[in-house]
């Protein structure tokens, strides 16, 4: 792993590698979705939530999703397509998603 | 008139209204166009009646171009301070 010293905004001090292929997410951001989950379907805090975590498991229905979308849209300051948004079922998925976008805006 | 939106419009419909919601500059009227749209639409989860369904759906149209209007109006008289509620304490 090539520790690579850029700034993104909100990521003080994170190693990360520019030539990375595998769509694994980071851990954070994996975390950062998990809380916004928990939030949005009213969850007790010590719900165990893993990355595979369908979100329809946990509870949440389409418009629960929806919400779900929006509050990581404005949480990492990316734009989620409609098609995009409609394939996001799990965790992972989410975070996968945010780490794209948020490579893709740092590049732009 | 137009057939029975599906489900795909409706969530599309919901995601409009809650990014147009974002862009107004002023805390109030963007907090409740939030809550109302959240609102308006669980309440109608779980309606099957294809002409309420559409009906409901071309209501909630109106009240997007209604709110894309506004947007525009309240970025004309943006006041100076911000409401209490958008100061971040540390």
């Amino acid at each position: 792993m090539v520790t690579v010293g850029w700034t993104k905004s909100g990521f003080p001090s994170l190693r990360t590698s520019r030539f990375r292929v595998s769509c694994s997410a980071k851990p954070e951001t994996v975390q950062k979705v998990c809380e916004i989950v928990k939030k949005q379907l009213a969850l007790p805090a010590e719900s165990e939530l893993t990355p595979e975590s369908k979100f329809a498991a946990l509870g949440a229905d389409s418009l629960d999703t929806v919400e779900i979308v929006m509050s990581l849209e404005e949480e990492f300051g990316i734009s989620v397509e409609e098609e995009s948004s409609q394939n996001i079922t799990t965790v992972q998925e989410a975070a996968d998603l945010i780490e794209k976008l948020v490579q893709k805006k740092s590049e732009a | 008139m137009a057939s029975t939106p599906s489900k795909s419009q409706i969530l599309s419909l919901f995601r409009s209204l809650l990014r147009t919601a974002r862009d107004f500059s002023d805390y109030n009227i963007r907090e409740y166009t939030k809550r109302r749209t959240i609102d308006g639409f669980r309440h109608n989860r779980h309606v099957s009646d294809p002409s309420s369904i559409a009906a409901a759906y071309s209501d909630a149209e109106s009240q997007l171009q209604i709110a894309r209007r506004q947007v525009i109006v309240y970025s004309l008289y943006v006041p100076k301070l911000k409401s209490v509620m958008e100061i971040k304490h540390a």
